[in-house]
């Protein structure tokens, strides 16, 4: 086992020593005291991912609206930037791809080159299944189940400092997620209220509670139980409910009402929170698109809007934190190039993904998509996955997190980087 | 000469009568020469009890460890495969859920999705269309009024009961290894609410599809489930269809009709969608269930089947459908009981309950899957063919072999155990039962690596300690409430893979705090509707001193248990000399809500009549206020404690 940091020797419980304690117990701000003081937490850069689990259909987020090939294998999906004719049309981005209009939250951005993106993306390993592909991307493995540890739990012990809190690396899922498996320290929760030892109406009882808890699991003989309740306590000590509760985004910054808009607002408090959040992970769901996926409206278009609405929410909200900040998606593999029989696409190879921050080299759309002809397909079928998402997801570590141990990072992977970003 | 065949005769029809006879008694028959091989691995008879218990059911309750012991862990075992005890006081409470005994027809009817009581309020002119711009309140007060008027009621309503019936049966079933194997094979085939087109399937889907088949032959039950509308609109098959190339020839008018019928009541399901008349016409071949079946039903991703078996499979299950069934598929259905079961039968339907077999969407074409070649027009019959050839696989029977060892002996199963249960599922054609036996009576279920290594899950660790505490469950939707927060949204898993069953999965710091916090709401009573008598566990004996009551309800709730280091962890806590103040204090502060919350408990329970043979000590317990608190102080923490996670 990689050797574990402790939190209290890096400083993890030092601005609890004063003011920040309210209702946290006597014991609790002894043992802070009698730490070492360190300084507070220095801002730090965030990666921020996001996970669009299903596989979203990357020719109709960013459609190569030119291609005919398309225009035909898609009668009934298939939209147009051309401004004439009924529909909302494509955003024009560079004469060949368009953003879906449900997305036009991201057409700032792209035009200030601030947002990026690749398309052709996916996995070297053609496995359709949504398990199997999601598997390989988080653990950044494409063809070894036998990993163990998710690729952002290695970018965290590759950070370069030992300064780590429990606040380090943060999944908003209810479940830790295969990017996050592995030995280093990270979380996973749903909603940071729930960062408590609770007992209604008796404090007193909640905090002997939590000390009897925090000794059963210091001193459990199973390994794994005795990290989470270490890490659990210290997450415990550095939130505080008062923080968290009523929080008013800044700059007037609209969420949507789902659930990736609550992940996102509550990852930008952590990063206002100066807790030493490094690597956030939030989800969306729902890109399975068997079935009636819509154009301009329908699933499809619902999915887009609230995936850049929110990005775009985070993004207000951050503020002056934005140069700290680097958004970007993921998604198992693309989908069909023709419609299936139900007005939905089946399983695919490559799709595309967005890179929002002002460390990105934004306004183009990278990666080779070439025209789609059946000899260009994948397996006859698909488009073909041209940018391995290693050499992206790499790049960015590097370029935003400093982190250049490929190796590490992507062990079996020699490719080489897509520079997406500035530098 | 003749006299000596006539006695055989008399013999061998005595021997088959006797074999038929003891086939039916519970808990006898093929299983009465097991011996379990837990000795050898160093268990006492109790641990041995406890570990049984502990996989088998969803936690002991007080007491249970010792009849175990009494009965003989072989015996129990064998009842449990039976699954015949009486579960009287269970269905009585379950009586009450008048919703889970509706067929999925009349589910249709009576729960209707919000979308279609829209469009059925708008055609019948109670609603205007455009009025939910204006007047939200209005238009909600307009709806609501409409279905009382009609009888129809939300469909959360109906998702409501079918939670509550989950967690009751989980919590008393006598059955318990029948509703574990219930939520282990629903977790197998998954299907969910979040998938709205199937949602109101789904009761009917765990009632009638899963449980009876959950200790019978996999094939049965792999099919059952292809059948199931909650599966069919899952996984998409029921809008699946061939190409035309491959069309059955024409067969007549009303052939035609039908299949335009059936394609409205298809897409009038999904009405709300924008490009309807597109979608109507939109026919073809959808993969997601036949690639799912392999997948993740039957073979595993390793299972060695290529994306071209997964297009095959899919074309070979063409047709595979929904019989049109309440408002929505009115039409269809009119004209289906008019054509009849019959002349839709020689015209190549199947109409089984809610499955239709539609051979106008069914692709005629030759396939090849796995080798294995289908001829063109196999109909309905290659698709059984297909599920059942599936179903008899080695890499199945080795598949669900590693799936069963992992949910019940180790999240990394020894590789021999798991060959020694493929043999069994291949030569018992697929007898979950055999299946379990052979696990159970193999030494690695009984090993060191085995007892206690399971983390369990919310559901588990809720369900236990209600049966540990012997909780009285009024409001069984708080528990899922309190479940969803630890990170087990029950029903809601989105994905057709279900929930991991690896330690790793739950085990994660932000929802860990919540299982400590449910150990303290529930012991201390604040879960509003689950009445926990903790003086009655100890048969109203009031522990001595602290540090009794932390040795004897330890105990009660961790029976065949090392518990020398929990205790000595909690002993400092106990031993602080300032503690009976500190809880006195804190619990002088909060009266009013204990006492408000024992009183509506009460109440309920007049309702419900539940557990009436238990008498209510509740309020006698309040007297002792410090005291109690004080035990719910330590149960809690037992709870919540890292060896109650383990299973």
């Amino acid at each position: 086992m990689v050797s574990r940091r402790g939190f209290l020797k890096s400083g993890g419980l030092a601005l609890l020593g004063v003011g920040l304690l309210g209702g946290i117990p006597g014991f609790l701000a002894e043992a802070a005291a009698s730490e070492k003081i360190f300084s507070p937490y220095k801002k730090k850069k965030t990666l921020v991912c996001i996970f669009q689990r299903g596989a979203m259909d990357g020719l109709m987020a960013v459609t190569p609206f030119t291609d005919d090939y398309l225009k035909t294998a898609r009668p009934n999906l298939f939209m147009s930037a051309a401004k004439s004719g009924t529909g909302t049309p494509l955003i024009d981005l560079d004469g060949r791809f368009g953003l879906h209009p449900a997305m036009k939250a991201f057409e700032p951005m792209f035009r200030e080159k601030r947002l990026g993106i690749v398309h052709g993306i996916g996995s070297p390993n053609n496995t359709r299944s949504h398990f199997d592909a999601q598997d390989y991307m988080e653990s950044g493995t494409p063809f070894n189940k036998g990993t163990s540890s998710g690729w952002l739990n290695r970018a965290v012990g590759l950070l370069g400092h030992d300064a780590l809190t429990p606040f380090t690396a943060v999944s908003m899922t209810s479940a830790m997620p295969r990017s996050f498996y592995g030995d280093n320290p990270s979380v996973a929760i749903s909603n940071l209220q729930d960062f408590a030892i609770q007992m209604r109406g008796n404090p007193t009882g909640a905090n002997m509670a939590a000390k009897s808890f925090e000794d059963l699991y210091d001193q459990t003989a199973s390994d794994l139980l005795k990290q989470t309740g270490k890490e659990s306590f210290e997450a415990m000590k550095m939130l505080q409910k008062t923080n968290i509760k009523n929080y008013t985004p800044a700059n007037g910054a609209d969420y949507p009402n789902s659930a990736l808009g609550n992940s996102l607002k509550q990852i930008a408090q952590l990063i206002k929170m100066d807790v030493g959040l490094e690597v956030a992970f939030a989800e969306s769901n729902g890109w399975d698109t068997h079935f009636n996926q819509g154009t301009e409206n329908g699933i499809f278009a619902r999915n887009v809007s609230d995936l850049s609405n929110s990005m775009m929410a985070l993004w207000t909200d951050l503020g002056t934190y934005q140069d700290d900040v680097t958004v970007m998606t993921m998604t198992e593999f693309g989908r069909t190039v023709h419609q299936n029989g139900t007005g939905g696409t089946d399983h695919g190879r490559a799709s595309c993904n967005f890179i929002l921050g002002n460390d990105v080299n934004g306004g183009l759309v990278y990666g080779d998509v070439k025209p789609l002809a059946i000899e260009n397909l994948e397996d006859g079928r698909d488009l073909a996955v041209t940018t391995d998402f290693r050499s992206v997801f790499s790049s960015v570590a590097d370029k935003h997190l400093a982190i250049n141990n490929d190796h590490i990072l992507f062990p079996d992977w020699k490719g080489d980087r897509v520079n997406v970003m500035r530098g | 000469m003749k006299k000596a065949v006539k006695y055989w005769c008399g013999f061998v029809l005595l021997l088959c009568v006797f074999t038929v006879f003891t086939a039916f008694l519970p808990g006898y028959s093929a299983y009465s020469d097991l011996k379990f091989p837990y000795k050898k691995a160093g268990l006492t008879s109790e641990q041995a009890a406890a570990h049984l218990l502990s996989r088998f059911t969803y936690g002991a309750t007080p007491g249970e460890v010792e009849e175990v012991v009494k009965v003989g862990p072989e015996k129990w075992f064998a009842a449990q495969l039976d699954a015949q005890m009486p579960d009287d006081s269970l269905n009585q409470l379950l009586d009450k859920y008048d919703a889970l005994k509706l067929s999925n027809t009349e589910v249709v009817a009576q729960y209707p999705k919000g979308g279609q009581v829209l469009r059925m309020a708008v055609k019948d002119g109670v609603v205007n269309k455009d009025s939910v711009k204006t007047d939200r309140k209005a238009y909600r007060d307009q709806l609501q009024n409409y279905m009382q008027q009609n009888g129809l009621k939300p469909e959360q309503e109906l998702l409501r009961q079918f939670i509550n019936q989950k967690i009751l049966r989980a919590a008393y079933s006598n059955n318990q290894l029948q509703e574990v194997m219930t939520s282990f094979w629903f977790n197998h085939f998954n299907v969910s609410v979040v998938k709205n087109d199937c949602s109101q399937f789904i009761p009917a889907y765990e009632r009638d599809v899963i449980r009876p088949n959950a200790l019978g032959k996999f094939n049965d039950l792999l099919l059952a489930t292809a059948k199931s509308p909650a599966m069919l609109y899952y996984l998409d098959n029921f809008s699946s269809s061939g190409n035309n190339d491959n069309m059955q020839a024409g067969n007549g008018q009303v052939r035609r009709r039908l299949a335009l019928q059936m394609q409205n009541t298809d897409t009038a399901r999904f009405a709300n969608m924008p490009k309807l008349n597109k979608a109507k016409k939109a026919q073809g071949l959808n993969e997601n269930y036949a690639r799912e079946v392999m997948e993740l039903h039957t073979l595993g991703v390793d299972g060695g089947y290529t994306q071209q078996d997964v297009t095959q499979a899919a074309r070979v299950l063409t047709g595979w459908s929904v019989y049109p069934m309440g408002a929505y598929g009115n039409a269809g259905q009119k004209l289906m009981n008019r054509i009849g079961d019959d002349k839709l039968q020689s015209r190549g339907f199947i109409h089984e309950g809610d499955f239709l077999f539609n051979p106008n969407k069914h692709d005629n074409g030759e396939k090849t899957v796995l080798g294995h070649q289908f001829a063109a027009g196999g109909g309905y019959d290659e698709g059984v063919q297909l599920l059942t050839m599936l179903a008899h696989q080695q890499a199945t029977a080795k598949f669900i072999s590693k799936k069963l060892a992992t949910r019940f002996v180790s999240d990394n199963p020894p590789q021999t155990l798991i060959d020694k249960m493929a043999r069994t599922f291949i030569n018992k054609d697929g007898d979950i039962k055999q299946v379990l036996i052979t696990m159970v009576d193999a030494p690695e279920f009984w090993s060191a690596a085995a007892v206690r290594e399971k983390t369990k899950s919310p559901f588990e660790l809720a369900i236990g300690s209600v049966r540990a505490l012997h909780a009285d469950v009024n409001q069984p939707y708080q528990l899922f409430n309190w479940i969803n927060k630890m990170g087990e949204k029950i029903y809601y898993y989105q994905a057709p893979t279900g929930f991991p069953d690896k330690g790793q999965y739950w085990i994660n710091t932000g929802a860990w705090l919540n299982r400590m916090n449910f150990g303290l709401a529930l012991a201390s009573g604040r879960i509003p509707g689950i009445k926990v008598d903790l003086a009655a566990l100890n048969n109203h004996h009031e522990p001595e001193s602290a540090q009794a009551a932390l040795t004897i309800y330890s105990k009660l709730i961790l029976p065949g248990r090392p518990l020398d280091e929990t205790i000595k962890r909690l002993t400092p806590m106990l031993n602080d000399p300032k503690l009976m103040e500190k809880v006195d204090e804190a619990s002088a502060k909060t009266p009013a809500a204990t006492m408000a919350q024992a009183s509506s408990n009460e109440m309920m329970d007049q309702q419900t009549g539940l557990k009436g043979k238990r008498k209510n000590n509740f309020t006698a317990m309040q007297s002792t206020a410090g005291n109690n608190s004080m035990l719910a102080q330590v149960v809690g923490v037992i709870i919540g404690s890292p060896e109650y996670q383990r299973r």
